[in-house]
């Protein structure tokens, strides 16, 4: 077998970065092979086409990148502070690019494509389970917590989307508001 | 020689905002802008420039779609009654298989960022709309005694902006039974 000279997360890296930019269809395989440096037959080859790229790029994002923030929900302490630490760790300006690649993939091609759909679905899932665990661990009923998941997934989504264009300060004070009503009867 | 133009601007800016709203600005290119306004992209490069095409597209959805829709809204008078006909009209939009598309602006805000200074001021006008729209309901509905503290109208008003755009994600992965009881508990935090 070849021995492969460039290195498979690397180009799924580049690639993170010119979908985020440039979203899936703002960007052609041709922009991929310049920033890559890989030709065109070695990526065919590895990813079979630009839907390859993208579907590979989520799981990387998701194993490089989610990981370190969805343990968040795993530390113990104060229930709306660690909810809030974990929301903020994605939208916080110290990430290369704010916001979540899977909402951000999800705005543009969940509607269109069934595989993007399933991915994106499978993710928010294993977000919403593990706030789940969370609010149980924090005292709350299976029955409540299985309605307030839901609700923390939202402001999961609003945060990662809408949060992106506004202030620092704006964007943790809609987080706030959201936790503090979502949790209200909760304290 | 160029094409003339066979209709009005307006015309042109009705056709452009559908393919905007599809793939968005940076997934549509000058050639697809071009075959579906019904010009040559040379017309797009030298007379309009996507970028104009693309602000006037975003201007034509919140003159045409959201504005009216709030003004609905603001108008209404049956308090949270009003606000959950109000979502489960947007949820209805969304699942439409006609015209499968989530908010523009929403779309715009994901896409673009902070890229363009005359983007974000349009946007944070169309956030304004909105919130002051909602805080005209929950107004109403504090009347009607179904919100207790008047004081929490604002950080209500705050909690709701969010809907609009956890409903643009989730409508594509959840069913629609899902988002309806998700609008149901969404309200019963308003208290």
């Amino acid at each position: 077998m070849r021995y492969k000279e460039y290195n498979v997360n690397s180009v799924l890296e580049k690639s993170i970065k010119l979908f985020w930019e440039n979203g899936f269809r703002g960007c052609s395989i041709n922009e991929i092979v310049n920033v890559t440096g890989v030709n065109r037959f070695s990526l065919y080859h590895e990813f079979e086409n630009k839907e390859g790229i993208l579907y590979a790029s989520l799981n990387l994002y998701r194993d490089r990148y989610c990981q370190e923030k969805l343990d968040y929900l795993k530390k113990e302490g104060d229930l709306p502070d660690i909810l809030k630490e974990f929301y903020i760790s994605f939208i916080d300006e110290s990430n290369a690019i704010p916001g979540c690649y899977f909402i951000h993939i999800a705005t543009e091609l969940a509607d269109k494509d069934e595989k993007i759909r399933t991915i994106v679905d499978t993710y928010l899932s294993e977000v919403e389970s593990m706030i789940n665990t969370l609010l149980q661990r924090n005292g709350i009923s299976s029955e409540s917590s299985s309605f307030l998941k839901r609700h923390l997934l939202g402001l999961y989504c609003t945060a990662m989307s809408f949060c992106l264009i506004h202030t620092k300060e704006q964007r943790e004070k809609h987080v706030d508001t959201g936790i503090k009503v979502i949790l209200k009867n909760y304290g | 020689m160029a094409r003339e133009l066979s209709y009005s601007y307006n015309q042109l800016i009705e056709k452009a905002q559908e393919i905007f709203w599809i793939h968005g600005f940076k997934g549509t290119s000058v050639k697809e802008l071009a075959e579906h306004v019904g010009v040559s992209t040379s017309t797009i490069y030298n007379k309009y420039s996507k970028e104009m095409l693309f602000m006037d597209s975003l201007d034509y959805y919140t003159s045409n779609y959201s504005d009216p829709f709030l003004m609905q809204l603001r108008e209404s008078t049956e308090g949270l009654e009003s606000l959950k006909a109000f979502f489960f009209a947007i949820i209805e939009a969304l699942l439409n298989k006609s015209f499968p598309k989530s908010c523009l602006m929403v779309n715009t805000v994901v896409e673009m960022r902070n890229e363009n200074r005359d983007i974000i001021n349009i946007y944070e006008n169309y956030f304004r709309t909105l919130t002051d729209s909602y805080k005209v309901v929950l107004s109403k509905a504090f009347a009607l005694g179904q919100i207790k503290d008047e004081k929490s109208i604002d950080t209500y008003a705050e909690f709701l902006l969010g809907i609009i755009f956890s409903l643009s994600i989730l409508y594509k992965i959840k069913p629609k039974e899902e988002l309806q009881a998700y609008i149901y508990e969404q309200l019963d935090f308003i208290q």
